[in-house]
């Protein structure tokens, strides 16, 4: 079987020249492939270092609770379980992972210390000499809680007298640069409502969603003879990770090496620095390799999804299907921690309206922290739920209208040079082009003036299409 | 922790081993998923793979099937080939080579879609213990399992009449997925109405169930639809159906008169 | 109880390990044997990724107790190529772009060897049905059942 490649339409590169298309459109086999089908890639769990451990943590049995004790007599007592960590074991327990590009404030332990915010938040790590020991342990792990009230919903979360999730930022919500949220203001909405044709108000939300990658997460640490640790992890962020976990341990970035980039499947799921600290203190304590992998069951509970979002989109509306303003309040939920979600909030903001060119815009987008499995990233996180919200917006319009959904995108959509709400020039649209080529592939019909829109030319659109 | 794995080469040794407290592994495709995330019951684990109960006789059309007798056996058995659609239904080549017709008796619903056949098919159940063997019906060990110590070594069965061997099974996926309906069925019919009927359903209760008001519905009349969607909706009365991450109770009790009819209708 | 020694024969080879209680045939492949094709996904037989052929049938090595196999014969894709030449559906996984992360592909072969050993000409169900057990988490099956498809193919004489 021949692999095929699609002939490459031309028609928008004229100018680039014939040479540069030396690999798009022609059939370039993957470096991995090899190993992949002949079983020799390596991924980190293939590694068997002699006298490795295993850890196997003990979590949060409870939403939302206050930690009065923990008792681990009956668990060090399991034989083959070497030692037990808890947070007074982590160096620098409190951390964020974006703090490396200046996100602020540290609000998450690296094992829990004085309360638990989610169901299946760490608690212990226990260390032992079997896989089976170290479950064993776990299991035994005692720890009493005093329940403290859950919120699980993002409304209920930024309402009055909400139990506050995250002592650390003091409200259930992200603060940006002084503000409750993300916000967007460009003309004024009030005012496009008040002289539109149509107001159409719909709400938009979503579950969060696991990635469920194959290969779990998961890291073996095997320290080295001149004192570094050598870190075998499938992050997606080989040195995101190493600097994180640096400073978690409190070690100069050059005493670890990571070893990585073999990924049996991330989608955006392993960036959390998950489990290399946790597994790095393991391997300096006991001076011994350390495997901390997530089973299924972790993948599936604690590792972290894609944001549930909610999104309420209102659109004023003239007659003939320009949209002259849009009102967005978007909620994601965080869970109890930032991880990713404060910055994917800010791309949810930047990806608003949509790629449309709409002259008054408003929106308001909360990060919000509830008592659930903490969000992060996953593929285009921040800008996929909107995107499922904003098209079907504007799909719910045009049946409204009665009009055809793709002339209703093409009245709207966004021309080069075009202002767009961000106060940004848009450049290289090209949207207009896209939806004409793929309305002639579908067998579309689209009238002529339809046909002759350019996104390279907004007067010749104001001229014929409006 | 698990302390010890026994593989007896006989019946005798496996009761022994059982009746001393280990616990019974068959195909190992549920006991060994709780070895493996250290949430098994027992430091013992007694294997059968090796007790001597696998293998399919026939006898006129009365089969009997070992214990161990995998699915993919069942599925390979031109003597039991009526079976071989429901059997189909059930898992992954890689789990059907695993998983016995003894241990699906054992397993929760929504799985377990061949002891629903067994249930439609009024089965015989074989068990050996410690104070010898005795046979009852697949609805009682369904209904109750079986006493510590005792093994299950086989089950008869008579295979079905052609043209009243019924199967339908209602999944989220076209292959590799448990049950939100499973109906499994011997209905015999005379001069164009129902004579006998046992129908058997599962996913919609903590065990598979016999349908008595839907059979009641069906003896005596016709197989056509308005008979069916009748006997579906009697069928409710039978169920005691439960929320998961397939279904929830409300679906399967709504789409379940549907299901009945495609077991029969198509 | 002790540790139980285990006789197996391993992709032709007689290989004798030391198992501890309870251990799966996948863990003792990989940490017994060295043998890393087998990838650990779930350990609860859901995925697919240690398909490994035991007595020439396709099985979730992670749900076998090792001790309970004593003697068997097993096949991994560590023994799939012959000589250093890839097999007929190795070839096909790699020239029809039938892998990606690549976590997978062991259990996609050997349950795709599988089938071609006892069905040297399968529909595309047939295909579908016997890799129904193996999940490919960044979506390419359509690669991998054309490729087994093309598999079939090349190993017709």
């Amino acid at each position: 079987m021949r692999y095929k490649t699609n002939p490459i339409d031309r028609t928008y590169f004229a100018d680039e020249p014939a040479e540069d298309f030396n690999v798009i459109g022609s059939v370039v086999q993957r470096s991995d492939a090899l190993g992949h089908v002949t079983g020799r890639t390596t991924f980190f769990e293939d590694l068997s270092p002699p006298d490795l451990l295993h850890v196997k943590m003990h979590r949060s049995t409870r939403h939302h609770a206050r930690i009065l004790g923990v008792d681990l007599t009956d668990a060090l007592a399991v034989p083959g379980v070497v030692r037990i960590l808890t947070h007074a074991d982590i160096p620098n327990n409190v951390f964020t992972p974006l703090k490396l590009i200046g996100v602020q404030p540290d609000d998450e332990p690296v094992l829990a210390e004085g309360k638990v915010r989610y169901l299946g938040e760490p608690i212990c790590a226990v260390v032992a000499e079997t896989e089976a020991a170290a479950y064993e342990g776990a299991a035994r792990v005692r720890v009493d809680y005093e329940e403290l009230p859950a919120v699980l919903d993002v409304e209920e979360a930024l309402a009055e007298g909400a139990p506050i999730v995250n002592e650390y930022h003091g409200n259930n919500y992200f603060t940006y640069e002084g503000h409750h949220c993300r916000r967007i203001r460009f003309g004024d909405v009030e005012s496009a409502f008040a002289a539109a044709d149509h107001v159409f108000e719909w709400r938009y939300q979503s579950a969060p969603i696991e990635h469920a990658p194959t290969e779990t997460t998961g890291c073996i640490v095997v320290p080295q003879p001149d004192g570094r640790l050598r870190i075998h992890s499938d992050t997606q962020a080989c040195f995101f990770t190493l600097d994180n976990t640096a400073l978690i341990l409190g070690t100069p970035f050059n005493k670890l090496r990571i070893v990585g980039g073999t990924v049996g499947g991330g989608f955006g799921g392993k960036v959390d620095i998950a489990v290399e600290p946790v597994a790095c203190v393991a391997a300096m304590l006991t001076r011994q390799p350390v495997k901390y992998v997530y089973s299924r069951y972790e993948e599936m509970q604690v590792s972290s999804p894609r944001a549930a979002e909610r999104i309420y989109i209102k659109d004023a509306v003239m007659a003939d299907g320009r949209i002259t303003g849009r009102k967005i309040t978007l909620y994601v939920d965080a869970g109890a921690y930032s991880r990713h979600s404060p910055y994917g909030t800010t791309k949810a903001a930047a990806h608003l309206p949509g790629p449309y060119s709409i002259p008054n815009v408003w929106a308001d987008c909360h990060c919000v922290f509830t008592n659930r499995t903490p969000s992060s990233a996953m593929r285009g996180f921040g800008v996929t739920i909107g995107d499922f919200a904003l098209e079907s917006q504007m799909d719910r319009i045009a049946r409204e209208l009665s009009m055809d959904p793709l002339r209703l995108r093409l009245i709207n959509a966004y021309r080069d040079g075009d202002m767009k709400a961000h106060r940004k020039v848009a450049e290289g649209t090209a949207l207009v082009e896209v939806i004409q080529k793929a309305a002639e592939m579908v067998g579309h019909e689209l009238p002529a003036e339809y046909r002759q829109m350019s996104s390279m030319d907004r007067a010749s659109m104001d001229r014929e299409g409006r | 922790m698990i302390t010890a794995v026994r593989t007896p080469e006989s019946l005798a040794a496996a009761v022994g081993h059982a009746a001393a407290g280990g616990r019974l592994m068959a195909g190992g495709t549920v006991v060994m998923a709780q070895v493996n995330s250290g949430s098994v019951g027992s430091p013992e684990l007694v294997s059968l793979r090796r007790a001597g109960i696998g293998g399919i006789s026939l006898d006129g059309s009365a089969a009997r099937i070992g214990a161990t007798t995998t699915l993919a056996e069942v599925e390979e058995s031109p003597e039991l080939a009526f079976l071989r659609d429901a059997v189909r239904s059930i898992a992954s080549p890689a789990i059907r080579s695993l998983a016995t017709v003894g241990g699906n008796l054992f397993v929760p619903q929504p799985y377990g879609d061949l002891a629903v056949c067994l249930l439609a098919l009024d089965a015989t159940v074989e068990i050996a213990g410690p104070d010898g063997s005795r046979e009852v019906p697949v609805d009682v060990v369904l209904a109750n399992g079986v006493a510590p110590g005792e093994v299950v070594t086989a089950v008869r069965l008579a295979v079905p009449a052609p043209g009243t061997w019924f199967y339908h099974k209602a999944m989220r996926r076209k292959l590799n997925s448990a049950a939100i309906v499973a109906v499994a069925a011997v209905v015999g019919t005379a001069g164009g109405v129902v004579t006998s009927a046992r129908i058997a359903l599962g996913g919609v209760a903590p065990r598979p169930v016999r349908a008595v008001s839907a059979e009641g519905v069906l003896i005596g009349r016709p197989l056509e639809t308005d008979v069916l969607d009748e006997a579906g909706r009697a069928a409710r009365g039978d169920i005691e159906p439960f929320d998961d991450a397939y279904a929830s109770a409300w679906y399967r009790a709504r789409v379940l008169p549907v299901h009945l009819r495609r077991a029969f209708l198509g | 109880m002790a540790s139980q020694v285990v006789n197996l024969r391993v992709n032709e080879r007689s290989r004798e390990f030391l198992a501890a209680p309870g251990t799966s045939l996948l863990s003792s492949l990989r940490d017994a044997l060295g043998l890393m094709a087998a990838k650990r996904g779930c350990a609860q037989g859901s995925c697919g990724t240690c398909t490994v052929l035991l007595d020439g049938r396709p099985v979730m090595s992670c749900l076998v107790a090792v001790e309970t196999v004593d003697g068997a014969s097993v096949r991994t894709l560590e023994g799939v190529a012959r000589d250093g030449e890839l097999d007929e559906v190795q070839a096909a996984f790699l020239e029809g772009f039938a892998t990606q992360c690549g976590f997978c592909t062991a259990g996609m072969i050997m349950s795709a060897e599988a089938l071609l050993d006892r069905n040297p000409d399968p529909t595309r169900e047939d295909v579908v049905e016997a890799i129904s057990g193996n999940v490919c988490r960044c979506t390419g099956y359509g690669p991998i059942v054309d490729a087994i498809l093309d598999a079939a193919a090349r190993r017709r004489p």
